[in-house]
Formats: structure tokens, sequence, C-alpha cells
């Protein structure tokens, strides 16, 4: 179990002095605690306390970073083993692979790719993070010349693919000061390779036929140095990595076996679609396969936002006056509240009605209806505040606000303080069809 | 070093046996044990494979349009839509959707029992039958359902917190396994349990339905809900100890499929991708409507559970 | 076989108990005499009472006499064999149906699961008179009662145009009255059908039926003694038998023919569920924020302009009549349009589940439904009450006896569990609005002494809540008397009411266990239901404690206490203050920080009130541990305590707690408390 707040505050000097960038002891401790500061920011620590502190807090699973500038990609850092216990924080990476046999023009397309595809989801866009480049040909000027073509413009996180330390040496000569993931290290290579990544602080994936093995990896490359460890535990199917990613996962966070404390890389080219979801799911962090169909790469983003949303904070709308079809002056003016769920879902069944029609989003912190009427955020000032700032006025003929059902209790209070007249809607999106048809005049 | 779960479990997921052969009363060719799971989902290949049913429906206007139209040509009943996946797909179950009963004011219940022999006597596989939504008719179609299908312990679906008499009933009275639905909440769906356990249903034939939201719609409510309740039955919780079912057929009819160029591939892989999340969540019963998506996703389903047959190298 | 009986005046009664001797004996009689084969047609249930009671399969006549001999005789199956006998040839004449195949069985047993058959009721014997059956069997019908009958009633109502067949709800098994014997077959069957009752488990048989086959048998007068015996004998499974006359001693309930239904339901539990409101007004949640300006208003009760008051009371079963609306006083015909008028409403409830203690949080419903009409409106609670009417409703006929209408069916309606019957009284009346007013303030201050008296030994159980897994997957809210839930929202009545309306709800009882620790608030029974609800992941939760193992935090508490080990105290900081703290963090901060279902010692969320309560940190000194709140916490308290604000002596204690305005950072904060010696500085060392 994690240290509280209290135990971890009976270590610490209690002197107050704000050097660490807290306010009091108590509250470094909290940070401590939740694993968001590090015992060395305190200055006044013993080394009995610092090492007890050091084992017992922080991420039980390294943070490391990938390439730089605005596509670093950041991964580790995760505290749990299920999302619903806290949240999962860093998106596994999506990684593009290539060989580098491929003529110069493809790797530029692919990197390319890489760099403008995204799709946009509530505001946000999801992209494909990276680019492995397979330096199997064998030929050294093959594997820099690939990797150079890879590593123009620099700001696409690479992946060095190869197991042999003289074709990695002369590929990180070219892109080593860009931070690329150094893959990978075998219990034939490791030390060759541990000093690369110490020659260009890169971070290091250690690969072995087991667990049990990349355990022993681990650790020989921790004692040589080596803090940037990414492991490789792709088995030889979705099954086997899903088993061996929960007992990666399940050991480093009780921290019982530290070597295992890194983020993990699985390889998806196996069956590709399955072993990404799997991966995403599951505990991956770098997820290499070759450049995916629009549909499936669209799938692998999503559910990707999907499961690192932070369940504790729902996805968040931009409040506002958003259009279903082309309205008029004459549509229909449905309200509801920023909750993302909520708009996507009455968004579907406005489109599937084919009545053009005004959505006015209003600011409710993100809670569903039901939820922030009981709190009070859902109310009439937050509903007039919108009405005033969209203009909502201009747009229609009849000032007439259909709202949700269960925001009903507010109706009169709305119609008062916006002189709007209110028509409450159905308690169930799903009625909306119906609403529009038999109530709606 | 040699590495160990640091987990143990103290329950175990309830077993639900659903179709009947010949030998137990019915007539199907299989009949299938699902639950039993002593672990999370695929752990060591232990636990049981999930089954695929593919959904068909005796009334199309409110099936999705991209899987409309990818029906191949010459179907033109239920009998010989399930009679065709049967024979083409090769699903474990088939899920039989009354979406008929969802017309306003619908009253044909004669045809009920009609469609649901027709469907047990062109497929060998059990029958999952998707009944009505709708409190006034409840009553008459459940009790169609459950008549038609005496002895083949159908899943009957689908019991709600407010109507769960009529499915209830049916499943009682006609020997039939009952799936109850909530909506993606872990309580809720412990107290519905509760409820159907208190008008007589044994654990034995309840499968919960959690309720699977659209990819990029809310599923990862649904997923962490399957986890929860995976969890909690694992940790003991005999409420929520039952197998699950997961049906990601919202994920059919979002934005992205309707808008899309090639609304069918997209399809495809946003409900295969569903099922197989649901899956590794903890269901026992992946229900898909594309026709596409039953091959990939026994595909999926085998390497998570079987190992697939590749070569494995040895990473040096 | 029938015997007769001079009964006419209802002057000649037969003998229960001497009946039923002579009536055994003559079954016994009759089966010592049979030989060869007995059969039902179209069953797997054999000789199906027979069956269920002695597990035997019994399709001979030798066989049946073992059984019945085996059973000590056991009427039903005695009876069963009778008619098995009489059936042999063939079942029943033309219009009888006499022995029911399981098909049927099924249809029937689907209808009494699936709630559209409420329960079963057998009527037997010789009416009275025509209109009297027709009478109860309508009643029976009105309120989806599947009724089977037998013997002259069948004969008695058909001869009057009473149609009696499945459709209508009403069966007729057979021309004598000993073929009642086909509804205990009927009970045994669905018993093993639906009930999963093994062959030969009386005692599981005897539950099923007691619990969830809700029959109950009328009888009429003129039964034979052998049809004595065989009714008598249903008592065996918890069936009440209601005579309607004619029989004198033993063990059936005497009642009116008029009340016999009603009786017999109520015996039975069974209540009739409300789905539609006959009132000239649309009702639904959908207007309940709907406001009634003056211009719109015919008519107006209470708010300042009229005495009015609002009432609910629970009485015994008896003395309420479900739907019964009584007005006192002119309607609104005899009410000048545009007036404010005194009101009065009273709601007398029974319910076997209901409890007085649960008056206050069913009356503040009161509220929701008169809102819930399209033309009427409230507000406020008790005799603070403000109620309009528009003048469209009127228009469109409603009268004020509608509201009580309303009242009636949707209390009926949303406490489905609770309550049995409903009855409202509306007094519009000035003087009697007075003299009932005088009554209502009396149980009010009743209510409130009680509630406020309430303290956490005088209960044996807790409420928990874990409304907040949804997003706090591992938090459990204990909620005792004196420890309100954290959100504020829920105090352990509201947890109390809530679990007895919706038993599998998110508020379940905790067993409080054996005391571990009075001052610190440990439980043993607390610890085991904490344990179990947060999945294995909290082990112990200490209720009045901050620093041993606390309560966890959802993220919805009021405010959050939280020590200051510098200052030896507590501070405690509320959602709406927006500063920052001594501590260095804002509300907001902290809250993200603790809440999320942990358990952090050092830290809880908590509700304002639980601030005032004798139990506030029982284990750590209490109030005089608070070191710093924010002012408007400080008056908010101080308004609400009232009275007794001074009397805890929170004057003094609260004048040296600091707030904003004294300290924001610790170092001003200790300083502050050192110039007013404050009594953490001097009390037990927190850490």
């Amino acid at each position: 179990m994690a240290l509280k707040p209290l135990e971890i505050y009976k270590l610490l000097p209690k002197k107050n002095c704000k050097e660490c960038g807290e306010q009091t002891c108590l509250s470094f401790a909290m940070k401590l605690a939740q694993g968001k500061a590090d015992p060395a920011s305190c200055p006044y620590l013993d080394s009995e306390a610092k090492a007890a502190l050091s084992s017992q807090t922080g991420a039980p699973i390294a943070k490391i970073t990938i390439g730089m500038g605005s596509r670093m990609i950041t991964i580790g850092e995760e505290t749990v083993f299920y999302r619903h216990d806290k949240t999962f924080y860093h998106e596994p990476a999506i990684i593009y692979r290539v060989v580098d046999t491929a003529p110069a023009e493809e790797i530029t397309a692919l990197a390319a790719r890489i760099r403008e595809e995204k799709i946009t989801r509530i505001g946000i866009d999801l992209q494909v993070n990276g680019l492995a480049v397979d330096l199997g040909s064998g030929s050294l000027k093959q594997s820099v010349t690939a990797v150079t073509t890879a590593n123009e413009g620099g700001d696409i996180p690479l992946v060095l693919q190869s197991e042999d330390p003289e074709i990695l040496k002369a590929c990180l000569a070219v892109c080593g000061n860009y931070n690329p993931l150094i893959c990978a290290a075998t219990e034939h290579n490791y030390r060759e390779l541990c000093d690369l990544a110490k020659k260009y602080d890169a971070p290091l994936v250690v690969r072995a036929p087991d667990v049990e093995k990349i355990g022993a990896l681990s650790k020989e490359c921790m004692g040589l140095g080596i803090k940037k460890i990414v492991l490789d535990i792709t088995g030889a199917d979705s099954g086997e990595y899903l088993s061996r990613a929960t007992l990666v996962r399940s050991l480093a966070l009780t921290r019982t076996a530290p070597e295992l404390g890194f983020p993990i890389l699985l390889d998806c080219s196996g069956s590709v679609p399955d072993n990404i979801v799997t991966g995403i799911v599951k505990f991956a962090s770098v997820l290499i396969t070759p450049q995916l169909p629009v549909a499936e790469m669209t799938t692998a983003l999503v559910l990707r936002q999907n499961i690192y949303t932070d369940p504790q904070k729902p996805i968040q709308m931009t409040p506002g006056l958003y259009r279903i079809g082309d309205p008029g002056p004459d549509s229909p003016v449905f309200m509801t509240v920023n909750f993302s769920l909520t708009f996507f879902t009455l968004q579907g069944y406005l489109e599937a009605a084919r009545v053009p029609c005004f959505l006015l989003i209003v600011e409710t912190e993100g809670m569903s209806v039901l939820t922030s009427v009981a709190a009070g955020k859902l109310n009439e000032s937050v509903v007039a505040e919108w009405i005033t700032k969209t203009s909502l006025a201009d747009e229609v003929n009849e000032k007439k606000l259909i709202i949700p059902g269960y925001a009903s209790p507010l109706s009169g209070r709305i119609e008062d303080a916006t002189g709007w007249k209110v028509v409450v809607g159905p308690r169930d999106a799903a009625d909306i069809g119906r609403f529009l048809t038999e109530e709606w005049k | 070093m040699n590495y160990i779960l640091p987990h143990t479990w103290s329950g175990s997921i309830q077993t639900v046996t659903i179709g009947a052969t010949k030998q137990e009363g019915g007539t199907r060719s299989v009949s299938y044990e699902i639950g039993g799971d002593t672990d999370l989902p695929f752990m060591n290949r232990s636990g049981k494979k999930p089954l695929l049913a593919y959904e068909i429906c005796d009334d199309t206007a409110i099936w999705p349009q991209v899987v409309r139209d990818a029906m191949p040509k010459g179907i033109s009943d239920p009998a010989s839509w399930a009679a065709y996946g049967e024979k083409t797909l090769k699903p474990d179950c088939i899920r039989l959707n009354l979406t008929s009963t969802r017309k306003p004011n619908s009253s044909d219940f004669a045809s009920i029992s009609a469609t649901v022999q027709s469907v047990l006597a062109a497929t060998t596989l059990p029958l999952i039958i998707e009944g009505s939504a709708d409190p006034a008719v409840d009553s008459e179609v459940y009790i169609r359902c459950g008549e038609a299908g005496q002895g083949e312990r159908l899943v009957l679906g689908t019991a709600e917190a407010d109507r769960y008499r009529s499915v209830a009933a049916a499943a009682m009275a006609y020997d039939h396994i009952i799936i109850a639905q909530t909506p993606i909440d872990v309580n809720l769906a412990k107290q519905l349990n509760i409820l159907l356990r208190e008008t007589g249903i044994p654990d034995n034939r309840i499968i919960i339905d959690p309720y699977t939201g659209a990819l990029g719609y809310g599923f990862e409510y649904t997923y962490s809900t399957m986890e929860r309740i995976r969890f909690a039955a694992l940790k003991g919780d005999d409420d929520l100890a039952m197998p699950m079912i997961s049906a990601p057929a919202d994920s059919l009819t979002v934005k992205e499929i309707r808008e899309s160029d090639s609304p069918s591939e997209i399809a495809v892989s946003w409900e295969r991708a569903t099922a197989v999340a649901s899956a590794i969540a903890g269901a026992a019963i992946l229900v898909v409507r594309h026709p596409g998506t039953v091959l990939p996703l026994r595909t999926a389903i085998d390497a998570l559970w079987e190992g697939s047959r590749r070569e494995v190298s040895d990473g040096a | 076989m029938i015997q007769e009986l001079s009964n006419t005046k209802g002057e000649m009664m037969t003998e229960i108990p001497s009946a039923i001797i002579r009536g055994r004996e003559k079954i016994s009689g009759t089966i010592s005499a049979l030989t060869g084969d007995l059969a039902f047609p179209e069953t797997a249930y054999h000789l199906p009472i027979t069956y269920a009671v002695t597990g035997r399969e019994v399709h001979t006549a030798d066989a049946a006499r073992t059984a019945y001999e085996d059973s000590d005789k056991n009427m039903l199956i005695g009876a069963e064999i009778v008619v098995a006998e009489q059936e042999r040839e063939i079942s029943e004449a033309t219009g009888y149906t006499g022995f029911i195949e399981d098909a049927l069985i099924r249809k029937l047993g689907y209808s009494l699961v699936d709630g559209s058959i409420l329960g079963l009721c057998l009527i037997l014997g010789t009416p009275p008179s025509a209109d009297t059956a027709a009478a109860i069997c309508r009643e029976l019908q009105e309120k989806l009662m599947l009724t089977f009958l037998c013997g002259p009633v069948i004969t008695v109502l058909t001869d009057s145009g009473v149609k009696v067949d499945l459709s209508l709800r009403l069966i007729p098994l057979g021309a004598t009255s000993i073929k009642g014997v086909h509804f205990a077959d009927i009970l045994a069957r669905v018993a093993m059908m639906f009930g999963g009752v093994p062959p030969g488990d009386v005692s599981r048989l005897i539950t099923y039926a007691a619990e969830r086959a809700k029959a109950f048998v009328i009888v009429f007068p003129s039964l034979s003694d052998e049809e004595i015996a065989f009714v008598d004998a249903l008592r065996i499974l918890n069936i009440p038998i209601i005579q309607v006359g004619g029989y004198e001693g033993g063990e059936w309930l005497l009642s009116d023919p008029q009340t016999a239904v009603s009786k017999g339901m109520e015996l039975r539990g069974i209540t009739v569920r409300v789905t539609a409101i006959p009132i000239p007004m649309a009702c639904s949640p959908a207007f309940e924020g709907k406001s009634i300006r003056k211009e719109e208003m015919f008519v107006e009760f209470g708010g300042g302009r009229s005495p009015a008051f609002e009432l609910l009371v629970t009485r015994p079963h008896g003395e309420v009549t479900d739907g019964k609306v009584t007005l006192i006083g002119p309607d609104v015909d005899q009410i000048p349009e545009g007036s404010a008028v005194p009101l009065g409403i009273i709601i007398e409830v029974a319910g076997k589940q209901m409890k007085s203690d649960y008056e206050p949080v069913l009356e503040r419903r009161i509220h929701n439904f008169i809102n819930y009409g399209e033309g009427s409106w409230h507000v406020a609670q008790r005799d603070l009450i403000w109620v309009r009417i528009t003048k469209e409703a009127v228009a469109n006929n409603l009268k004020i006896t509608d509201l009580g209408k309303l009242l009636a069916a949707r209390f009926r309606m949303d406490f489905e569990s609770l309550l049995d019957a409903v009855q409202v009284t509306l007094i519009t009346d000035k003087d009697a609005v007075t003299r009932a007013l005088a009554d209502a303030e009396a149980i009010y201050q009743k209510r409130d002494e009680r509630i406020a008296g309430l303290k956490d030994e005088d209960v044996s159980l807790y409420y928990s809540c874990i409304l907040c897994q949804t997003f706090a997957p591992n938090h459990v809210c204990i909620i005792t008397p004196e420890r309100p839930a954290l959100c504020g929202a829920i105090t352990w009545l509201d947890g109390r009411t809530a679990y007895e309306i919706s038993p599998s709800g998110a508020n379940q009882p905790v067993e409080k266990g054996t005391l571990l620790n009075a001052v610190s608030g440990e439980y043993e029974g607390v610890n085991r239901f904490v344990r179990k609800a947060s999945h294995g992941e909290i082990q112990r939760c200490v209720l009045y404690s901050i620093m041993d193992a606390p309560m966890t935090c959802c993220g919805c508490f009021e405010a959050i206490a939280m020590i200051l080990p510098e200052t030896n105290g507590v501070m405690v900081v509320t959602r709406e203050f927006r500063g920052d703290t001594p501590f260095g963090m804002t509300f907001s901060t902290l809250a993200g920080t603790i809440g999320g279902g942990a358990q952090t010692p050092g830290f809880i969320g908590i509700s304002k009130s639980y601030l005032t309560s004798d139990r506030f940190l029982q284990a750590e000194g209490g109030i005089q541990r608070v070191v710093w709140m924010p002012a408007h916490l400080k008056e908010e308290i101080r308004v609400k305590m009232g009275e007794s604000f001074h009397e805890k002596g929170f004057d003094t204690l609260f004048s040296i707690i600091a707030d904003e305005t004294d300290a924001v950072t610790l170092d001003e904060l200790l300083t502050y408390l050192e110039s007013v010696s404050h009594p953490a500085l001097s009390m037990p060392s927190l850490i």
C-alpha cells in the first residue's frame, strides 16, 4: 500500500520552509503521497527518510519521454490498475512502422501523414504519434539513409528498431539528439546499447522471451545506470500479451518488482487491430504497428481517447449555440448541459429526427442534466447568461426554449429569468423524435 | 525471480447454461455453459471463451442502415436470415431481435410465436431473443416467446428495473434464461439482480447486460462498469456474479459511420473493437449485427483465448 | 352428497369443527373403497397435491390410499383422490373446466408473476343472492384478481346473466364445491413450476404458498361436511378462509359480503396499482417547475394571505379508506375568483411497512405532487405553504377535491410498496382550518423534538449510502443520527426511509454490532459492512475520528476538515469558500486530492451540520479542536443554531476560531491562536 500523507509527514523535517515549492510540509506530503512530487525537492531530508520515501513515493511506473518539441510523447507515470480507481494518465503512443528498405518518398510520406493527419473530437485533435524505422536491411548505409529521411524536420518522435549495436550507433549519430526510443536491448547486446542510451540520454527498450527474463534484463540495465526503460512484453498473441501485461502492471503498482516499474511496449504486427485494442485497454504505452487504414486508425484513436478519459472528470463541450442541419428562424431551440455524452446522445437523436434545429449548450462544468439540476449548476441564471452570450434571440422568431425533461423544476424560473417561453422536452433523448412529431408545434 | 500475481480472489462467476440439446429436452445441436470464471478475463487462458452471437431481426425498419446495406441478397424473413447466419458466419448463437414489436401500437402477437418457431426451425444454434420494450405489450410478447421456445432454454431479453416482470415470468414459466439490463451503472445492475431474485429467478438464470455505449460516445463508462462488475464478483459479491452480455449495436449508428464514404469498413472496425474491449472487460457473450464483423471477431477472440498458431520467434 | 341445512334466516348455523370430523370420515370411507387407476389428463404432476406434499407419483387407487394414510389423512390429499375418482371418466360437465392442464397453468402462472393478475380467489357454496355473488366477482375482476368458482354459486351467477369464463378472469371449476380441489392443485403446480419447490418438500410448499401465491377463499353457506373438511384444510397453506355467514366455530373469518374481498386482499397484502389519475388536469413531473402568476391565478391558499397547512399522518389500517377524498368547506364554485382562502391538507396513510418516522419525508412530497399538476402550484412546507390554482384549470372544471384525488393517487403510485391506502381531507372552512392547524402544530413540534433528540446510541441500525460509488468506487458513507451523510443531503431518517421504500437501493441498514470504542465511534459491524461494501479496500471506518481510519471521502462533501499539525488543531473549509487557506491549498485543490473514495487520516469530508453535532471529532476533542473556518460558515452556523448557539457556549468558542479576516497563512494563524490562547494549543498532541 502506498504511504498516506500523514505517514509521510512524520518523516519530513516539519520546518515549513517552503523551499520545495509547497506552502507547508503537510501539503508537500500530500503531493508525495500522490506521486506528484519528488522527495529530492526537500533539502532537509535525512538520508534514511529520503531512502524510505524514494522507494515508497513517486509514480510506481517511471515517466518516460520520446522525441522532442511539440510532438514529444510522454508515457508511464501510471498509478492504478483500473481506470475507475483514479484514471490512466498518459495515452499509449501509436507508432507507425516503416522498413529501412522503403523508398525515401514512402518514408517521407508516412512522416507527413503522422505529422498532418488528425481527427478532431470534442475539440481535441487525435493523432498517431511517431515513426518506427525497422533497421532490418542489414545495410548500415540503407539504415542511416532511412533514419535521416525519417528524422527530417526533427519533429516526429522516432523508434529505432534493431538489435545490432553497430547499426544503432550509426543511426543514433544521425538522430540521437532527438531523444529516439532505442529498440531493443536483449541479453546479447544490452551492454553496448546501455552505453549508447547513456551517451544520448535516450530511452531504451528491453526485450526477452518471457517476463522473468525481461525483469532480469531490466535489472541489469538499471545496474548499468539506465533509468529510462521500456519493457517489450509482446507475446505470441494478444492473450499472452494480456497475461503478461496484467502481471507486469500489478507487480509494478505494488512496488514488489521495481525492475518492472516501466512503461510497456507492444508490437502489434501479429494481428494488428486486435492487438491494438488489447494494448489500448490493457496497459500498453507504446504500440508499434504497420500504418493503418483510416477506419482502423479512427477506431484506435477514439478507443484510446475513451479509455484515457478521466472517469472523475467528464469530458466537457464548449458551451455555445450549435446547429443541427440548417436551422432557420422558425426552427425549434433545444437547451442542454455541456456534458459531452449528453450532447452527443442528443445530437444523434436530433440528427436522426431530421428536423433542423438549434442546440444551446450551457456551462454546467460537464455535469449531466440530473446531476447539474441537483447541484444547482443548471439554473435560470446560467441559461439566461448563455442565451445572451449566443445572441439566441437574433436567430429565431419566437422565444421558445425546449429544456430537458429532468430540468422541469426549473421551467418557471427560466421563464422568469429569460422572458423565453419554456417547453419541457422528454427525459430520455430517445423520445426526441416522437416529441418533435407529436408534441412540437 | 519468479513473478507471481499479487491478487487473489474469493469469488467466481455463476455458471449459466444456454440452449438445450435433445438430451436436455430441446432441439439445439449444442448447448453452452458460460460463466464459471475465477480470475480476470483471459488471464493465463483460464475461464471460458466468450460466445459470439449474430443478431438478426424481424423488421429491418429500425435496423442500422450500414447493416441493411451489407445484408446478402435473398434473405426475405428471419428464418432464412438465421439459416444464412449459421451456415455462412458460423456464430455460436443467433440473437433474434423482435423489432416488429417496437412499432407504435404493435399488436400482431400471433406472428411473434410463428417467427420464433420458424427461427428455431431454421437454426440449430441456441437462440437469444430480444423482445419488446414497452410495458403495454410486454406481457403479450414474452408469453409468446416463452411458449414458442419451451424446452429450448432461450436467453430472453430484456429485463429492466421498471419492466422486468413479464420477461421474468416467461423465463420462470418456460425455463429460460433472462437478460437483466441496467444503464451503465454497477449499483443499478446489482439492484435489478436482487429484484429478479425476489421474483423467484435463480441466479444461474440471469445474464447481466450493463448496456454497451457506442465507441466514442460513452463506451468508457461501459468498459469501466463491466470491469467493476467483474471485480466485485471476483471479490465475492454474489449479486453481481452473473456472466455479462455485450451488444455494441450503438456503435453502428454513430456519426462517424453515417457520414463516412466507406461506412461498412468503419462499422466493422468499430463494432469489432467495441466487442473485443468488452470481452477483455469480462463479457461472456458478444452480440454483433454486421455480417462482416463475425469472422474477424472470431479471430480476435481466438487470439485472446486459444493462442494463434503463429510461430513464436524467441527474441534473439 | 350435499347435506341439507335450514339456515334461511341465518339462525341455523353449520358448526365447523363437527362438520370437519364427519367430513373426514366420509372422505376416508370413500377412499377405502376405491379401486382401479387414477389420473388427471395432460399433466406431468400426477395427482398434483399428493405429488407436492408426499413426492409420490400416484396413478392407482391403491397407491393413493397408501399416500393418504401415510400423510396422516391430509384432507387436501383426501379430497384430491375423491375428485380424481369422480373425474375418472370425464373431467367435468359442459360449462365447467374440471382439472386444468399444465399448459394453461403455465399461462396463469405467467400472469401471476408478470403482475397482470395480482392474486387468486376461490369462491364456493351457495350465495344468499345473485347480486351478492355478482358484486363480489365484479370487485375481484376490477382488482385484477383471478377468481375460481365452484358449486351452486356458478349457476346462481349464470342464471342471473353473469358470464363466467377464463377470459373474464372467472373460472368455473365444477358443479360441486369439492371441485375447489383444483384450486389447491393449481397452487401446488405453480409452486413446483415457478417456485422450484421440490415434490415432497412440504415446508417449502407452505412457504411458497404463504409468500408468493397470494390466495384467499370466500365461502358462501351450504357446504357439505366433506367440502368443509377440504376447505378448512386449505389453511395449512396459509390461505385465509373468509365466510360471509352460515358457519360457526372453527378458524374461518367472518365478514360482510361487501367487505369480503378487501378483507382477503388486505390479509394477503395484495394492493392494486394506481396507474391513472381521474382529474380534469394533466399531471406530470414535466409541469413541476411552472409557476402561476397572479394574473393567471383563480384562487390561492396560504402564503401569508390566509391560514394554510399540510400534514401527513399514519393511521391504523382499518381507519383509512383508499382513495377517499373529503372536502370540508367550499369548493371553487363557491369561491370568488382571485380570492385567498384558508386551506388544510391532511393526508392519512396506512401501510404495513409505514412508520410514523417517515411522515416528514413523505409530507415533503406534497410539494412535488401538487406542482405536477399543470394548473396547480405549491411552495414551502408545513404551516408555511402557499398554493395556487389557475383560472384555466378551473375553467376546465378542476375542483379542489381533484387536488385531493391527485395527492391520493400520486402517493399510492410513488410509494407503492410502502402505502396500502391513502385518504385525503381538504379543509377550506376557516374555523375548521384553525382548529386543525392547532393539532398540526402540536404534531410538528413533537416531530422536531424526536428528530433533534435522536442520538446515535438510541438506534441499533445505521444506514449506508453508496450513491457516489459511480465515481468513487470504494466510497461508503455511514449515516448515523448524529452524523449525516457528508454531502449534507441525507440524514439518518432519510437513509432509513429510502431503504424501506427501496430495499435493494443505495441505502442499506448497517448493523452496529459490538461497540469497540465509544469515544472514537468504532463498531465491529460498521467495519464489517464497510469492508464488504468497499470491495475489501477499506478495513476500518471509525465514525468520530479524523486521525484513526476516518470515513472515506467521495467528492460531494459540503466541507473538509483537516488537521494543521503545527496548530495541533483542525481547519474547516467549505465548498463555497474560494480563497486560500492557512494550509496552502484552496478547497477545490484539496478536494481533488482527498476525494475519489480514499481514506486519508488527517482529512475528512463532512456535512456542515456534522460540525455542530456532539459527535464531531469526539475522538480528538470535538469542536474545541477547530482553529480556522471561513467567516461565512461561522455566520451560517450562528443563524441556524439560534438559541442553542449561545446555550452550547459556541459564542465564546467561535470568537477565538480564526477566519480569513484573522489569518490566511499558517504563520498568521499561529500568531493569532497564541494571542487568543486557543484551547487546541494545549490539547493532547494530534500526531
